[in-house]
């Protein structure tokens, strides 16, 4: 079936323009969505998108009802005031329940988007609004409906799509920097007079413009993963704002386009696909994000146990040597060798008859951990009135934490003392 | 068939809703009073995959096997949250938003699919998507009423502990209770609640069915055993109605009925609910300035 319905549209010589507009489709109104998604994501309020998505339903079923057309003035108008309707009511619900917050949202925007479900079911045929249209968009539709722009024929929605998408990136542009002090410092911002209300307010009405712009292509359930799936991926790519903003649009269309590709090739719904690419890039950056994806956090947890291990390596045999001063080679338990053996190539430790024996370099880098070691059990002693018995554990861990300025501000702290509260000497630093 | 058999097989399917719409208002209660009143909804939105799911992979579509692929699926999307939470430093509420975009347009790509896969239809799974009491059969009816009577059941085993958990959560740590322990059995109640109200209401509004019965009872009460009974009936007459008015009017789902239903009930207690409700509060009002003027006379005078 799938092979008769690819060689049907293959024939088809509006194949590709068809198929070019629903991507640049998907593409505009994803940009959108991560825009104003990345501001959701940093202001915390993803949830609130989720509950726009669903709550603008009532609003633009009765604009439709009143004789608005998709994409129409009084479609945005119908959903704009159904966000802001939303927000009001959940805070009436909130200070009348005496309740938590999502559980004031998630009362309002279920019964509003139960609402409008019902209203569909009363919207007469020939209203281009159903239950399937509500529920995952008919991306694959849009294209059909054109408006001739300078000679071309182009997608009504596409073209809806672009200028809100011009229009949010002029508005978020035009505010940046409020934006930015609102986001990360609302109580600071509205003590420097930045008018925090007002711009919240402008974020609800810019969230129900994207979820309109998107509704006709994803419905208003699946809005919600172009608006946080892609911002948060962004988050974790980068920590700067701006950065976060473009990364969120860039991967919004990218996952837009390959998203319809995948549904074009499974035969099945566009929308439903690019929430679940969405998805895949969010994992993706999850795992290979730098500074703390997956992978770098395994590899850095993995790099601290390996230098505990050497350095409690170079400790030891210091000790060994600080205990009876003969030269002989010590000996390294067998779970060690692979730390002794890199300990060894890296010139810190040498090979004595049979055992090991620490170098003068690895001796400087042993004396600094012992150092670190007993500067840390005679700050504790003196400072936390922590029983003599007990300081061994602590300071065993904070050893490999310590560097040569913190040593510093603790010997400074301790009055010239050579001897740490077991009565054994701290070497001096290396 | 006679008319026999399709009344009685009307009540038992009414009978197997009440009991889900009466859990569902027990379970939202703990779930609302522990302040996580949306953490089904990502397990809602999940269900649809594992509906389609359990379908691909077994071809049968008995209640059994679909509801079977919910749970599981309800529950790996509990489970990628927590992964989340663990491993990256996505907020809670952003997590929440990716796995209820994301599990449900994958739920919604693989019913979409299905014609085109050689499946006639979308074998009658989108009415999961929405609700559909109609296609039950008193079998499945019965089955969702013993799961519900389960559930009560566990509630009213741990409610005094739910209830520590939830109005004091040190101390029950503290003095040795297992807090994550009551947190899991809370949310796997919700799991459970939310797949059981997945025939009669649909993934996208089950949710609806746990949060809005308790914050409604909470308008009448403030002792935690009439709210969690309250919230229970509450949820029995939006479930019972919805699926009445469903019945005659066939062309309408019956998720957005029941929910609509629920919401007119919250509605109402908003306005003449003895304990935080409207009139109550003027009244409340009223009495405290009456007080107050009385007690500030004398001084009113003096001055």
């Amino acid at each position: 079936m799938m092979s008769i319905v690819l060689a049907e549209t293959a024939s088809d010589p509006g194949f590709s323009a068809i198929h070019a507009w629903a991507m640049a489709t998907a593409a505009v109104i994803a940009a959108s969505c991560g825009l104003v998604g990345t501001l959701l994501v940093v202001r915390r309020m993803s949830l609130l998108g989720d509950a726009i998505g669903h709550a603008v339903l009532p609003g633009i079923v009765v604009a439709v009802l009143a004789g608005g057309r998709a994409g129409g003035p009084l479609v945005f108008l119908g959903a704009v005031v159904a966000a802001l309707v939303t927000v009001g009511l959940t805070r009436v619900v909130r200070a009348a329940g005496g309740l938590a917050e999502d559980a004031a949202a998630g009362v309002v925007f279920t019964s509003l988007f139960a609402l409008g479900m019902v209203l569909v079911g009363f919207a007469p045929p020939g209203t281009h609004i159903d239950a399937a249209c509500v529920l995952h968009g008919e991306l694959a539709f849009l294209p059909f409906d054109t408006v001739p722009v300078a000679g071309v024929d182009v997608p009504r929605a596409f073209l809806v799509g672009a200028i809100v998408l011009l229009g949010l990136v002029v508005s978020v542009l035009t505010t940046w920097k409020l934006q930015v002090f609102t986001a990360f410092d609302p109580a600071g911002a509205r003590v420097a007079g930045v008018p925090v209300g007002l711009i919240t307010m402008g974020l609800l009405a810019a969230t129900a413009v994207a979820t309109v712009a998107s509704f006709d292509a994803a419905g208003a359930v699946l809005v919600v993963a172009m608006l946080v799936a892609p911002a948060a991926a962004a988050e974790l790519l980068t920590r700067r704002l701006h950065w976060m903003a473009l990364l969120a649009m860039l991967l919004g269309v990218a996952g837009g386009c390959l998203g319809y590709l995948a549904a074009w090739r499974c035969n099945t719904s566009a929308a439903g696909m690019i929430a679940v690419v969405l998805g895949v890039e969010y994992a993706v950056a999850a795992v290979i994000a730098p500074g703390d994806g997956v992978i770098m956090r395994l590899v850095g947890r993995a790099r601290l146990s390996w230098r505990v291990v050497c350095e409690d390596i170079l400790a030891a045999l210091w000790r060994a040597e600080e205990a009876v001063a003969a030269p002989g080679g010590r000996h390294v338990s067998a779970g060690r060798l692979p730390a002794a053996w890199w300990l060894a190539t890296s010139g810190r430790i040498e090979r004595v008859d049979g055992g090991w024996r620490l170098s003068s370099r690895g001796r400087r880098e042993a004396e600094n951990v012992v150092r670190s070691h007993r500067l840390w059990e005679a700050w504790l002693g003196r400072h936390a009135d922590v029983p003599i018995d007990h300081l061994h554990p602590p300071a065993e861990w904070v050893e490999h934490h310590l560097g040569s300025a913190m040593r510093e501000r603790l010997q400074a702290d301790m009055d010239a003392r050579t001897a740490d509260p077991h009565g054994r000497e701290i070497p001096p630093e290396a | 068939m006679t008319w026999g058999d399709l009344s009685h097989n009307t009540l038992v399917v009414a009978v197997g809703v009440a009991a889900v719409g009466f859990a569902s208002g027990v379970v939202g209660s703990l779930c609302v009073l522990r302040k996580r009143a949306l953490a089904g909804d990502a397990a809602a939105h999940a269900t649809l995959v594992g509906v389609a799911g359990a379908f691909l992979v077994t071809g049968r579509r008995d209640l059994v096997t679909l509801l079977v692929g919910a749970v599981v699926a309800a529950c790996a999307g509990l489970g990628v949250l927590v992964l989340v939470r663990r491993l990256t430093r996505t907020r809670d509420d952003a997590a929440t938003a990716i796995v209820i975009g994301v599990s449900f347009g994958a739920g919604i790509a693989l019913i979409s699919g299905l014609p085109a896969w050689g499946y006639p239809g979308s074998a009658g799974l989108e009415q999961f998507l929405l609700g559909h009491t109609a296609a039950l059969t008193r079998h499945d009816a019965m089955l969702l009423a013993m799961i519900a009577v389960g559930a009560i059941a566990v509630v009213a085993a741990i409610l005094k502990e739910a209830t520590l958990v939830a109005f004091d959560e040190s101390f029950a740590s503290a003095t040795g209770w297992p807090v994550w322990v009551i947190d899991a059995i809370v949310v796997g109640l919700v799991a459970v609640m939310v797949v059981v109200g997945l025939p009669a209401v649909g993934a996208v509004l089950v949710t609806a069915l746990v949060v809005i019965p308790p914050v409604a009872a909470r308008l009448w009460t403030d002792r935690v055993g009439t709210l969690v009974v309250v919230s229970g009936v509450i949820g029995l007459v939006a479930a019972v109605s919805g699926v009445a008015v469903s019945a005659s009017q066939s062309r309408l789902a019956t998720g957005p009925l029941v929910v609509l239903t629920a919401s007119m009930l919250f509605a109402v207690s908003l306005v003449i609910g003895p304990r935080r409700g409207v009139v109550a509060r003027r009244l409340a009002g009223l009495q405290r300035s009456d007080r107050r003027g009385l007690v500030d006379e004398p001084g009113g005078h003096d001055a």
